[in-house]
């Protein structure tokens, strides 16, 4: 049984997921709402808020999982990419427990990580398939052939997705974390009300930039009270916009490499537009569609595990090489 | 005291402190980076023969120095004391580098061009804002790179490579007495972070 740990960002979760893929126990404690004071997440405020829980995390998942680190036969763990801050309370204690235990670790990329949230039970999807991964950190289209890793297609030149629709949040006035609140009103708007524009870059790049700039403009010529009465209207538009570009460019990623399969990843996967244009993709559940550990367990079948002692001097990083 | 064997480190500032002690006897003493704490802890233990499970108690810097250093001692005594079902003991990174030098002052390089110092409770100044009595002895890395500015205010500091600047981790050991629950060991910030202090 593995023992996974995740603290890339906002999320300190544990989770006890067995070799076959069957999760169980899965516990994430989120930080939305310590963050949502700032409008986004601070990282030396999650790293310090990562360190409070993290143990107490563990002791959670095992105790939910009915087990006792005395069953646990490998440690999985974030490596990166993410906040280095945050990565290292999670890669620390993870390295104290293998070390402690002479167990192996299983040091996870969390783009991985997203993806082998597709091979959990019940019902795995297995590759070869084409996978959007859209969350607050990462907008990207990946090419999945087998389980334990990827190729890159394309990926966002600025923001990510869930950032946009968090900075667009702030714009309306719908506070954090906006992918839900922008989702929520946008069905009370209509979303040809206004004519955002979709980012030309070529490939099967993204950039969202440009909308942002566009609500930003937007809403700065409207009065208090015109902004009040168009604010679903806004909502819907812009939301159109940026799931018009994630399936767009999924599309034509499909079309490029044949991929007979769509699936789709991270936090954004929540989108109801999004999930409603792409019908016959593959969705994780939502619960394993933003950040959980119980998808870090799941890479870590799929990864090389390094054994006692050579993961001792390893450290985190915060971007993909 | 009984304690028998206890594994001490800090990793609160730029070089990362361990040692190995039984019952007062320091058996090793190691230096490197916070991020290969866990080799020199384990070339520690293969030194002395000892196996993770006849530790009795860890003893564990909790700063104040860069905060993600501060972290990576926690969290790995956090880690190490739920696998092992250990008590830890916190000592101020401050208190250890002043117990290895009888009579000085510990300064420590806090960044921004401030150092900490304990006064008593540990907190973050300028240096040329630190109020000295002539003859002071200043230790630690932040006498070492304000060494100018504190001469000038009337301290003595050590040569550079004097080893009473040096962390040591034998005196984390020394000064744990009271070991307790892991999550009770908290961090010493000093600072709050930046996005708080623009809230205000
Ligand atoms: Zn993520």
């Amino acid at each position: 049984m593995i023992l996974a740990l995740e603290t890339s960002c906002d999320e300190t979760a544990a989770a006890l997921v067995e070799e076959d893929g069957t999760i169980r126990s899965s516990v994430v404690s989120s930080q939305a709402d310590l963050h949502a004071r700032y409008g986004g997440v601070v990282p030396e405020v999650a790293s310090r808020r990562h360190l409070e829980l993290v143990v107490p995390v563990i002791r959670e998942a095992l105790e939910q999982g009915n087990a006792s680190l005395d069953d646990v036969t490998r440690i999985g763990v974030t490596r990166g990419p993410g906040l280095i801050g945050a990565l290292l309370v999670g890669l620390s204690a993870a390295k104290a427990l293998a070390w402690a235990r002479r167990l192996p670790l299983a040091p996870v990329d969390h783009l991985h990580g997203h993806v082998a949230s597709l091979f959990l039970e019940p019902g795995p999807v297995d590759p070869p398939f084409l996978c959007l991964l859209a969350s607050g950190g990462h907008t990207l289209l990946l090419d999945v052939q087998a389980h334990d890793g990827f190729r890159v297609l394309g990926t966002t030149l600025d923001d990510a997705a869930g950032e946009a629709f968090d900075k667009g949040a702030r714009l309306l006035g719908l506070g954090y974390p906006g992918g839900a609140a922008i989702d929520r009103l946008a069905r009370e708007g209509e979303p040809t009300a206004y004519d955002f524009p979709r980012a030309r870059v070529p490939g099967l790049d993204f950039s969202f930039s440009g909308v942002k700039t566009a609500l930003l403009y937007t809403v700065r010529d409207l009065t208090p009270k015109e902004l009040e009465r168009r604010r679903a209207d806004l909502a819907a538009s812009y939301q159109r916009a940026i799931v018009g570009a994630l399936v767009d460019r999924t599309r034509a990623a499909a079309e490029e490499t044949g991929a007979g399969r769509i699936a789709v990843v991270g936090g954004v996967a929540a989108n109801s537009e999004l999930r409603a244009a792409l019908p016959d993709a593959a969705l994780a559940p939502l619960e394993l569609c933003t950040d959980n550990a119980a998808m870090i367990g799941s890479a870590a079948r799929f990864v090389e595990p390094v054994a006692y002692p050579q993961y001792l001097a390893l450290d985190a990083y915060a971007t993909s090489s | 005291m009984g304690r028998g064997l206890v594994l001490a480190f800090d990793t609160a500032t730029e070089v990362a402190a361990s040692a190995l002690v039984d019952d007062g006897e320091v058996l090793g003493e190691r230096t490197s980076r916070a991020v290969t704490l866990l080799e020199d802890v384990d070339a520690l233990l293969r030194q002395a023969g000892a196996r993770p499970a006849d530790l009795g108690g860890l003893a564990v810097g909790t700063g104040p120095g860069s905060f993600t250093g501060v972290r990576i001692g926690l969290a790995t005594a956090r880690g190490l004391a739920l696998a092992l079902d250990l008590g830890v003991a916190g000592v101020s990174t401050l208190a250890a580098l002043a117990a290895g030098a009888p009579g000085a002052l510990p300064v420590i390089d806090a960044r921004r061009r401030e150092v900490f110092v304990a006064d008593p409770a540990p907190r973050a100044l300028a240096p040329d804002a630190l109020e000295l009595e002539p003859g002071t002895v200043c230790v630690g890395d932040g006498a070492v790179r304000y060494r100018a500015t504190l001469e000038a205010a009337g301290a003595e500091i050590p040569p550079d490579d004097d080893e009473r600047h040096v962390l040591r981790a034998r005196f984390h050991a020394a000064l744990a007495t009271a070991f307790g629950p892991a999550e009770l060991v908290e961090p010493i910030y000093v600072r709050i972070p930046d996005a708080d202090r623009a809230l205000r």
